[in-house]
């Protein structure tokens, strides 16, 4: 009960407070989503993408 | 005939052109109390009617005057009168009859912050699926990689001899490369270049002084100049005759402006030349 209550007297009484914690989770939601379907592309596609295969063809450089 | 009299007002009401106080028409015959008898319609009734004030209370009567009406009694006529009104009264909270429900309701505080959560939670995926939409739809307008692969020239600088010129093409333009010498160094820095229609000194137009890469049109209406021509040892356009020194300079001629200098570096330990 006390921590709900100190959850909403800190987030969400001000809306000022409520709106910036919305932009900056959506800022860190943003990245994390980029960031996650990146790796599950990567891991999904192992082995067929160029930076996978670089090394069997390019020995120089 | 006064009997006849009396009976003809009984029959003919009197309009009821006056409102007492309490706001009911005056008529003085029509008893506005009384009510239906409880009595099922009044059909197989036993014994005097309830809501019937008795004869003894009083009532109205004919005399020789007209109709009387008399009272005798000062409560209300009636045995079990009741007057019903809408009731404004509210429920009781503690009526022992309503059973406790407080174990069925929600915790307000907890529902609230669950709430605001959904809200916050919809205004974050909005929030960012907007942002996404924007961006994407900025990156769209840059340009791809493909573009962008075309757009740079690399220059194998070692091939050049010093005192020479090399022209390539670089986005549909020529591009001056001149290896400049000691002597040609020290002439286009030794220049007053206060004086110039263009003002512009050596040291701004290179990066290193051996190397002056230049934009190969002329400023003035875009013909490509001649190299080691013209009255200053550097580029001469045929065009018009304008003339530009060992640094690119317009010194002669209708040309208003300095050839153009393009974006470039070197890297890689000074072998290459990379412009764009």
């Amino acid at each position: 009960m006390s921590f709900s209550n100190a959850i909403y007297n800190t987030v969400f009484k001000r809306n000022s407070v409520f709106v910036g914690a919305i932009f900056v989770s959506a800022f860190a939601f943003g990245i994390g989503f980029d960031v996650g379907v990146t790796k599950f592309y990567d891991s999904w596609n192992k082995g067929k993408q160029w930076k996978d295969i670089r090394d069997k063809y390019v020995t120089a450089d | 005939m006064a009997t006849f009299q009396a009976v003809k007002k009984v029959v003919t009401l009197s309009p009821t052109v006056r409102t007492l106080p309490s706001g009911i028409p005056f008529a003085p015959l029509l008893n506005t109390a009384a009510r239906a008898p409880h009595d099922a319609h009044g059909h197989g009734a036993a014994g005097p009617r309830s809501d019937v004030a008795p004869r003894w209370v009083g009532g109205i009567s004919l005399s020789s005057a007209g109709l009387v009406s008399k009272t005798s009694t000062t409560v209300s006529p009636s045995v079990n009168f009741q007057q019903r009104f809408i009731s404004t009264s509210v429920a009781r909270k503690d009526a022992p009859g309503v059973p406790d429900f407080s174990t069925y309701r929600t915790n307000p505080d907890s529902n609230r912050n669950l709430s605001y959560f959904m809200v916050g939670t919809l205004g974050v995926i909005s929030a960012s699926a907007a942002k996404s939409s924007v961006s994407e739809f900025l990156q769209s307008m840059a340009a791809s990689a493909d573009v962008l692969a075309l757009a740079k020239v690399e220059v194998e600088l070692s091939s050049i001899p010093e005192g020479k010129n090399v022209i390539i093409k670089w986005r549909g333009k020529p591009v001056f490369i001149r290896h400049r010498t000691a002597a040609e160094i020290e002439e286009a820095r030794a220049s007053n270049w206060q004086a110039f229609r263009d003002p512009q000194s050596d040291e701004e137009r290179v990066k290193k002084p051996e190397w002056l890469v230049m934009l190969g049109v002329c400023t003035h209406l875009g013909c490509v100049p001649i190299g080691e021509a013209g009255d200053y040892g550097g580029w001469f356009c045929p065009c018009h005759g304008s003339h530009y020194d060992i640094s690119g300079r317009a010194r002669k001629g209708p040309a208003p402006l300095n050839l153009e200098i393009p974006q470039y570096e070197f890297s890689e330990v000074e072998e290459k030349l990379v412009i764009g």
